[in-house]
């Protein structure tokens, strides 16, 4: 088992080095100069050259990635090149934002998926299948730009029960949390629903129900408990995925996230912050991942052993 | 308790409304805590589409900074109605050709409590012109010799040249010479003498002022999505907003009971612009048949709301540099005479390719230009990219036709800056490439005249040179336009778009606030 674990945090650590490697080239490679974003036109050749210089950004691309490494061997994010601030000091700012709202949008996400997906899956084939899953379609299609201004429209302007958006205590969570959490929600029914199935037809679940045990035990105790193997992956991927992918609920309810300040950073050509982010968001989705291999492993040894 | 969860989900009835039901049951408690009904109607909301970069007067280039610093610090000079530099904290004598002296009028004290005297300004521009400061201003001001201060009141500048214009130019915010000296943070903890105090800056997006004479709060809110500004301007989540909204939003606001709204005219310059150095767009006729097939008072009243006015050169003619130029009046049928003598047809039709950013307002102007061109024989292609890709193809000259705007020009040195020969990118911004002598000429003679009414005449000859020259093709002044609700009284808008109306912005009853809110 340690052997495995082992060759799993020896991969991640591959990735992570591969995505700092593939975000540096990338983000200087981008045309856009943050010289040209920091000072303007109207500053003189002299004077973008010695910003230049001052930022390191006149040394050769290698040697600006040899240092950014060594920096960051010692936990040194650098300092962002527009506000001046360490760019951990606005890692900090912004990473309980994200965080509250992937958590949020996870809670929304489970209190949604989990009944549904289970009562479309005892109700296979009938209304309250179809319309659990026509639900979960609506779900998948319907984009976070169109589902935020809708949520906002009725629950803001025409209801007036919730904010519009910014980060204002925790009222304002709700309605980003729904537009996040809904998405995941969809998908996260159709796998609870198609393990379900499949675990249903067990020869375990019959013997089960032919102890005399009650609907809700088989499915809770039994049945749920070995379906759940595909939806833990999933919950993992999609975590990661959540981190990563609040940049447009963030926009939309100007929530003050690791997303937003993403898209600002990648706009101003604000190097160490896009670095920084990305890497954050990459190494969060990395360990993520590696854990739920590790979680799987453990539940199921036929896993570790047929690697 | 796992199984009694389970057991109540499988006999609920309806299972859909009970998810709905924890869900929403949920959210009731999380709502609990909510701080935003301690503070509704305390503070004054203004929304921003974009958040400062810095609140330091020596490093500031993006324009919604420099609107919050002219809240934060005074400067010595200001403009007036017809954008003439006059006193702002400060008068001044041209003592000679190149000896200014200042004399400051206004008993000021900086919000640290120290009083601003010569000394401070002395600072600040000295700091200006450190290289170690990399100050983007550094450029304009770098004639400066020397700085004296005979005494507390009084400073005098030496310039290493004539430039009669040299007060236009300080208009940067004076900071304490103390804190400078202690390398204080500026950028994020302003200190200056100005109306508002920096109260708090908790996010880039949440920043905090608080005014000096009566101590009320100001928020300026960044909420990017103009879709989003309305709808919370509507709700009451903001008191104010300003600029940047489409036509339909402007359209609809406007019609609302609750909100309020001003317009004034704007001085901010769009432009369509020209590579001069290309084989198809250096032709002038082509550049002419272009003028003639644009129909900008369409473009202003559709896509604009009619919130602009048409431009015919850099300055309106309000400024004390504004000349009466030719305007390209519409005229398809001279567009398609000139598109038939350069050999072009319905059959041979001519290609152009057109950068513009990613702005989905910009992206709507493009294709309208797109289609108004298509009815000449030219087909546009259209090549939206995010603000730093376009913005660098700009400076490099990949483009054959662009977009942009000037925005808060003021001063005649523009047209150095932009047209001269010696200005191409990264030394200026001549993105064009235009090298004309006359041009040069013109600018060159302009800058050395000691006399400004002298200077005024011959700036204004170059504007009618320039305008038959068709580097640009002036398209509008947007207007500025400032929604607010009903409970707001006393903001005032001006040409430049800046927050100055903040100053005399008054709420009428904390207590209609609330009420707005909760209804």
């Amino acid at each position: 088992m340690s052997g495995y674990i082992l060759c799993r945090i020896f991969s991640a650590l591959i990735v992570i080095f591969g995505v700092v490697f593939i975000v540096f080239m990338l983000i200087h490679m981008v045309p856009g100069d943050p010289v040209e974003v920091m000072l303007g036109e109207s500053a003189s050749s002299v004077d973008r050259e010695m910003l230049r210089q001052t930022l390191g950004l006149d040394k050769p691309l290698t040697e600006q990635f040899y240092q950014y490494l060594y920096k960051l061997s010692q936990f040194d994010l650098g300092t962002s090149l527009h506000s001046k601030q360490p760019v951990s000091e606005l890692l900090v700012e912004r990473i309980p934002p994200t965080v509250e709202l992937t958590l949020a949008a996870l809670l929304v996400a489970f209190l949604m998926a989990f009944p549904l997906g289970i009562l479309a899956a005892l109700k296979k084939d009938r209304w309250q299948d179809t319309t659990a899953m026509t639900f979960s379609l609506l779900g998948i299609s319907i984009p976070n730009f169109l589902m935020g201004p809708l949520l906002i429209l009725l629950f803001s302007i025409m209801l007036g029960w919730f904010p519009v958006s910014g980060r204002d205590g925790l009222i304002s969570l709700v309605l980003p949390a729904l537009t996040l959490g809904t998405a995941l929600a969809a998908i996260l029914s159709r796998m609870i629903r198609a393990s379900l199935l499949e675990v249903l037809n067990e020869d375990y679940i019959r013997t089960a129900r032919a102890k005399g045990l009650g609907t809700a035990r088989v499915i809770g105790l039994h049945a749920l408990k070995n379906a759940m193997l595909p939806v833990v992956t999933l919950i993992g991927l999609q975590i990661g995925a959540l981190l990563a992918g609040a940049v447009i609920t963030e926009m939309v309810f100007s929530w003050p996230g690791l997303g937003q300040l993403t898209i600002e950073s990648i706009q101003k050509r604000d190097y160490p912050v896009v670095q920084a982010c990305i890497l954050l968001i990459s190494t969060t989705y990395v360990i993520i991942n590696t854990l739920t291999d590790i979680v799987y492993g453990v539940l199921d040894p036929r896993i570790r052993l047929s690697r | 308790m796992l199984a009694q969860l389970f057991k109540r989900t499988f006999l609920a009835a309806t299972p859909l409304v009970y998810s709905v039901l924890i869900s929403a049951l949920c959210i009731a408690l999380l709502s609990c805590d909510s701080r935003q009904s301690q503070q509704a109607g305390a503070v004054i909301r203004l929304g921003i589409s974009s958040a400062p970069v810095t609140l330091d007067p020596l490093q500031a280039t993006d324009a919604v900074s420099s609107r919050i610093i002219r809240l934060i610090y005074q400067t010595l000079v200001e403009f007036g109605k017809d954008d003439r530099p006059i006193p702002g904290i400060a008068s001044w004598q041209q003592l000679s050709l190149r000896h200014y002296r200042f004399t400051l009028i206004k008993k000021s004290v900086f919000h640290h409590g120290k009083p601003l005297t010569a000394r401070d300004v002395k600072a600040t521009y000295e700091a200006v012109l450190d290289k170690k400061t990399g100050s983007p201003q550094r450029n304009l001001l770098n004639h400066i010799e020397r700085i004296e201060v005979p005494d507390d009141k009084t400073i005098d500048f030496y310039l290493s040249r004539n430039d009669p214009m040299f007060p236009a130019f300080l208009t940067i915010g004076i900071v304490p010479e103390d804190l400078l000296r202690q390398g204080h943070a500026f950028n994020n903890q302003p200190v200056g003498s100005g109306p508002f105090e920096f109260s708090r800056w908790p996010y880039d997006t949440e920043l905090y002022l608080r005014r000096r004479s009566d101590a009320q709060e100001f928020e300026l809110l960044t909420v990017k999505d103009p879709t989003i500004r309305v709808l919370k301007l509507l709700r009451g989540e903001l008191d104010i907003i300003q600029n940047n909204l489409p036509p339909e939003h402007i359209r609809y606001l406007k019609q609302q009971a609750q909100i309020k709204f001003l317009s004034h005219s704007g001085s901010n310059y769009s432009y369509l612009g020209f590579n001069l150095q290309d084989k198809i767009t250096s032709n002038l006729a082509l550049r002419k048949a272009i003028a003639h097939a644009l129909d900008k008072q369409k473009i202003i009243y559709y896509a604009l709301g009619n919130a602009a006015h048409n431009a015919r050169g850099f300055f309106p003619e309000t400024h004390w540099l504004g000349a009466d130029l030719k305007a390209w009046d519409y005229n398809p049928q001279k567009a398609l005479k000139i598109m038939r003598a350069l050999g072009y047809s319905e059959q041979n039709r001519l290609h152009l390719s057109y950068k513009t950013s990613s702005d989905p307002f910009r992206i709507r102007i493009a294709t309208i230009i797109q289609s108004q061109l298509k009815k000449v024989w030219i087909d546009v292609d259209i090549r939206s990219y995010d603000w730093g890709t376009f913005y660098g193809d700009i400076k490099k000259g990949k483009f054959q036709l662009y977009s942009l705007t000037w925005v808060g020009i003021r001063t005649a040195d523009i047209f150095r800056y932009v047209f001269h020969s010696h200005s191409l990118p990264p030394a200026g911004a001549n993105r064009g490439r235009l090298s004309d002598k006359i041009v040069d000429q013109l600018i060159e003679q302009a800058e050395t005249e000691a006399d400004l009414n002298r200077q005024a005449v011959l700036y204004r000859r170059l504007q009618k040179y320039l305008n038959t020259l068709l580097a640009y093709i002036p398209l509008w002044y947007e207007d500025n336009i400032v929604f607010y609700r009903q409970n707001i009284t006393g903001y005032q808008l001006s040409s430049d778009g800046n927050y100055d109306g903040l100053i005399n912005t008054i709420r009428v009853s904390n207590r209609s606030t609330i009420k707005d809110k909760t209804e």
